[in-house]
């Protein structure tokens, strides 16, 4: 009885199709049969080819400027043609409702623009010496570059700019980077 | 899959047919170009370098350096104006409501002609000028040589 039971799982397979049932009416109408066939090959080699191209076009307009930092919605930079990569640094954005040091709030720009006296923002000038001194612990053998990256917006007034790279040089930032879309600029026209 | 055949493998010889796995590798392929795909960064972002010349910057200019003719472009509400200690002073107007790009970059040039050492220049843009422009005027000071710019307060001078 169980041996009955056990072979009753496992017994030997029946026809398949196109082995033991042939299907010839399958096999004239993939060939043809006298008519258009309907076996299509698949153009695998220019297919191949073809992806190759894109790697190698996407490969080359890899850039990595876009993980150091983000275009923003609400901000408009200016293109220039005469530039160089980006590097590693603070990031002040100015758009035209607040200065952000890496996204943290230090002023509004309406504000400053309206009051035409050059004074410091504090809490920038604070924050950026925080980072200069973080920045010291962790490279001490390095001499400090002091830079920093400028990202306004094209309408930005620069009595604005200049209140924001006074604050950063009265924190040691005295290099600063004026980030840019590159394209074609003024020199190209 | 494809294969390559060069003949060969009769006579108790090793078959020298090969198969290319043709669909592992529009696999990795595919995957490369999904990957290529999600990261690319179709604006490319730089940047324009400038040092200051401003009240907050320690003092590292040198006596020498003070003795040097200084050349600055006044980038003003009215237009460009190029200015220096030896006395010049070019004024370029507005061409309407534009900035005169060309008759600046034809300045620079032959300013640049004059001097082809001079590598420092300082821009010196006033109150109420928009970015756009002070970035314009960079670019082209950059462009027409003048590599070691800096940036000044135009309403000092």
């Amino acid at each position: 009885m169980g041996a009955k039971k056990a072979s009753a799982g496992i017994h030997a397979p029946g026809k398949r199709l196109l082995y033991g049932i042939p299907l010839k009416f399958v096999h004239d109408r993939v060939a043809g049969g006298g008519r258009k066939a309907t076996d299509i090959p698949i153009a695998l080699v220019p297919f191949i080819d073809f992806l190759i191209t894109l790697v190698v076009f996407l490969l080359t307009s890899f850039s990595a400027s876009g993980e150091l930092m983000a275009q923003r919605d609400n901000l408009r930079m200016p293109t220039a043609a005469n530039v160089e990569d980006l590097e590693i640094a603070p990031i002040v954005a100015i758009d035209a409702q607040v200065v952000t040091l890496d996204n943290r709030r230090m002023a509004d720009t309406r504000t400053l623009a309206d009051n035409p006296n050059l004074e410091r923002i504090e809490q920038l000038v604070q924050d950026l010496e925080t980072l200069k001194r973080n920045w010291s612990v962790l490279h001490p053998r390095e001499a400090f570059t002091g830079v920093v990256i400028l990202q306004a917006d094209v309408n930005v007034d620069f009595r604005v700019i200049k209140k924001v790279m006074f604050s950063a040089a009265q924190a040691g930032y005295t290099n600063v980077s004026f980030a840019v879309n590159e394209g074609g600029g003024a020199s190209s026209e | 899959m494809a294969g390559v055949s060069v003949g060969g493998g009769h006579g108790g010889k090793k078959s020298v047919d090969h198969e290319i796995p043709l669909i592992p590798f529009i696999d990795l392929l595919l995957c490369c170009v999904m990957f290529l795909l999600v990261t690319a960064v179709w604006n490319k972002l730089a940047r324009i370098d400038a040092n200051q010349q401003q009240p907050g910057r320690e003092a590292t200019i040198d006596q020498e350096q003070e003795d040097r003719i200084r050349l600055f472009l006044q980038v003003k509400s009215t237009g460009y104006v190029i200015s220096g200690t030896d006395g010049t002073n070019i004024d370029i107007p507005k061409n309407g409501d534009e900035y005169d790009m060309e008759q600046l970059r034809e300045k620079l040039r032959d300013r640049r002609e004059q001097e082809p050492n001079r590598r420092d220049l300082i821009v010196a843009p006033e109150d109420g000028v928009i970015y756009e422009h002070v970035i314009a005027a960079m670019d082209l000071v950059v462009g027409a040589g003048y590599e070691d710019m800096s940036l000044s307060d135009g309403a000092h001078l």
